[in-house]
């Protein structure tokens, strides 16, 4: 009997879940209506409590975000997931960005929409914050620089949506976005390195003289015989070479150094160092010679220069197209916005180290006036004003690895 | 619409995208399940959230005809609220916090609906256990019975007995009385 009544109660119960009345489905069993009627009342009454319950909407976004970048970066994510960090996040900033979102929205839907908004629309800010949350996420120093530079080459395909619809401010706006996520991206693929910021272009007047110029006596034996070894990697010496005829000679050894610490991986770094030979003739005749020091790339211990690699061609794809994209849209302006469009176009080459431009010469002298300040590094752009001629080239930006503060701002 | 089988295998098969469906279509439920058994809010949202990362490092591992999906995510979430009470028995329990209902324009209103989660919160709190795993799966979660069945590893009989019992025992616990 009761296990009968446990099969018509179920029964019941499946029956008004799909959509059938009460009282149909007591008519079915007239004889348990008693016991019946009121059971089923309940569970419409736990139903209804239930119904009650609803995460977040702030909590259900970053933890949709969450898993999202869990599933993009798989182990680190899902390993980094600790109550404690949850906690974390929850009672950090990232609540306060969270909360800023949740203000801005009120659905995931929009916040879906947002990832596609450009710096025109309503929902840019939304995407922005949204992003600030993914980069809150991000534990290890490699997913954030996998973050960083993700969010590099969005702001790339902005700038470029902005230069192809024409729309000179918004571009300027967006080349200069591009230019601090590039930067912080820069920043974090050098944190990845568990290094320094690699020591590469030294302004010759100012910062880290003493250093440098310790190593062609304080060189410990080894040393000495590491320039040779260098040389063949062809990107970081052949600069200085050609650049600086007889003195010159003394740079390299300043390098080395740094460099001991990792002998071979002066070799690895392939794509990067190419710019820098193809580019170094033209531009560096200039007396700061001294600075262009192998790319920060040769500094690298293998292991990690492929990941750093691919982030940095990464980065130089996207610096590609943002400065194509600017060109572009500047040879179709009319004259006298071109100026305007030259504007948004130095923001960028500033960082990648095109060289055509005039101006380009004088962020040289400017930033070797700058101690390297932007919090980061001694490190300039010099190198990469040297090197890379046409802006297009994806190569170019390599260099500039360093993370620098350019004259722009 | 896609069916949940074929989301899963793509998840299986690493698609992104479907793996976002499943968690989209299963997110709420778990969490109202996970919420209920712990009573914090902070808790529940750390464990709901664990329960599908948990998923995700393991979707690969999983297999659709050992266990429905949503089954397979609720016993994920069954255990990881085992472990969790585990740990906390010994600590004090918080009191029951204020329970988070949807927000709703007129306070009073809040707070009637915040107090009715709350009795059925204490409500299922006095179950047997075998009886609040039922009641929570089945209603919460809204499993099928051959659903709660596999994720407790028990009988669909013994399911319907202890969904039938863990009723009557929360209709006395809402309203003080038994019937019949």
């Amino acid at each position: 009997m009761a296990s009968k009544l446990d099969d018509i109660f179920n029964e019941c119960y499946e029956r008004i879940r799909s959509g059938e009345s009460l009282e149909s489905c007591l008519r079915s069993y007239p004889q348990y209506r008693a016991q019946l009627e009121p059971l089923l009342r309940t569970t419409f009454d736990i139903g209804r409590r239930i119904s009650y319950i609803h995460p977040r909407p702030e909590f259900k976004h970053w933890a949709q975000v969450r898993i999202e970048s869990a599933q993009r970066y798989p182990r680190q994510q899902a390993r980094a997931e600790t109550p404690a960090a949850s906690t974390w996040l929850r009672h950090g900033w990232a609540v306060a960005v969270s909360a800023g979102i949740v203000l801005l929205l009120t659905t995931g839907s929009t916040m879906a929409a947002s990832s596609q908004a450009l710096p025109d629309q309503p929902l840019y800010p939304v995407k922005l914050a949204t992003e600030q949350v993914r980069v809150a996420l991000a534990v290890s120093d490699t997913q954030k620089a996998q973050v960083e530079t993700e969010l590099a080459n969005i702001r790339a395909a902005e700038l470029e949506a902005m230069a192809n619809a024409g729309k000179t401010e918004e571009a300027a706006k967006a080349a200069d976005r591009y230019n601090d996520q590039f930067e912080k991206a820069m920043a974090a693929i050098i944190k990845t390195e568990g290094t320094e910021p690699p020591p590469v272009i030294v302004p010759p007047t100012a910062t880290l003289p003493p250093v440098v110029t310790t190593p062609p006596v304080v060189t410990t034996p080894p040393v000495v015989t590491t320039p040779p070894a260098i040389t063949p990697p062809p990107a970081v010496i052949t600069p200085t070479e050609n650049t600086t005829p007889t003195t010159t000679t003394t740079p390299p050894a300043v390098i080395t150094p740094t460099e001991n610490t990792t002998p071979t991986t002066t070799t690895t770094p392939p794509a990067v160092i190419t710019p820098t030979e193809n580019t170094t003739p033209p531009a560096i005749t200039t007396p700061p010679s001294t600075e262009t020091q192998p790319p920060p790339t040769a500094t690298r211990d293998k292991g990690k220069s492929a990941k750093t690699e691919k982030l940095i061609i990464s980065l130089n794809k996207s610096t590609s197209k943002g400065v194509t994209a600017l060109q572009g849209a500047k040879e179709k302006a009319a004259e006298p916005a071109k100026d305007d469009w030259q504007k948004a176009l130095d923001n960028i080459k500033s960082w990648s180290g095109d060289k055509d431009t005039t101006s380009k010469s004088d962020n040289v002298t400017q930033n070797q006036g700058n101690t390297g300040t932007g919090g980061t590094s001694q490190t300039t752009i010099q190198s990469d004003n040297n090197t890379a001629p046409s802006p297009a080239s994806p190569s170019q930006n390599k260099p500039s690895t360093s993370n620098r503060r350019s004259n722009h701002r | 619409m896609l069916s949940e089988e074929y989301l899963v295998q793509q998840a299986v098969n690493g698609n992104q995208a479907a793996f976002t469906q499943l968690y989209n279509q299963n997110f709420d439920r778990i969490h109202r399940y996970i919420y209920i058994k712990v009573r914090d809010r902070a808790e529940a949202e750390d464990l709901t959230q664990d329960v599908f990362i948990r998923a995700l490092e393991s979707i690969n591992t999983y297999k659709w005809r050992d266990l429905p999906f949503a089954a397979w995510l609720f016993k994920i979430a069954h255990n990881r609220v085992i472990d969790h009470v585990r740990k906390q028995s010994k600590e004090k329990r918080a009191p029951l916090e204020e329970a988070y209902t949807r927000s709703v324009e007129d306070p009073i209103q809040m707070t009637e609906r915040d107090y009715e989660v709350y009795q059925l919160k204490v409500a299922l709190e006095q179950l047997p256990e075998a009886q609040r795993d039922v009641a929570t799966l089945r209603f919460i979660g809204q499993l099928s019975i051959a659903e709660v069945a596999r994720t407790l590893g028990k009988s669909e009989g013994t399911v319907k007995a202890l969904q039938f019992n863990a009723t009557a025992s929360l209709r006395k616990a809402l309203y003080g009385k038994l019937d019949g």
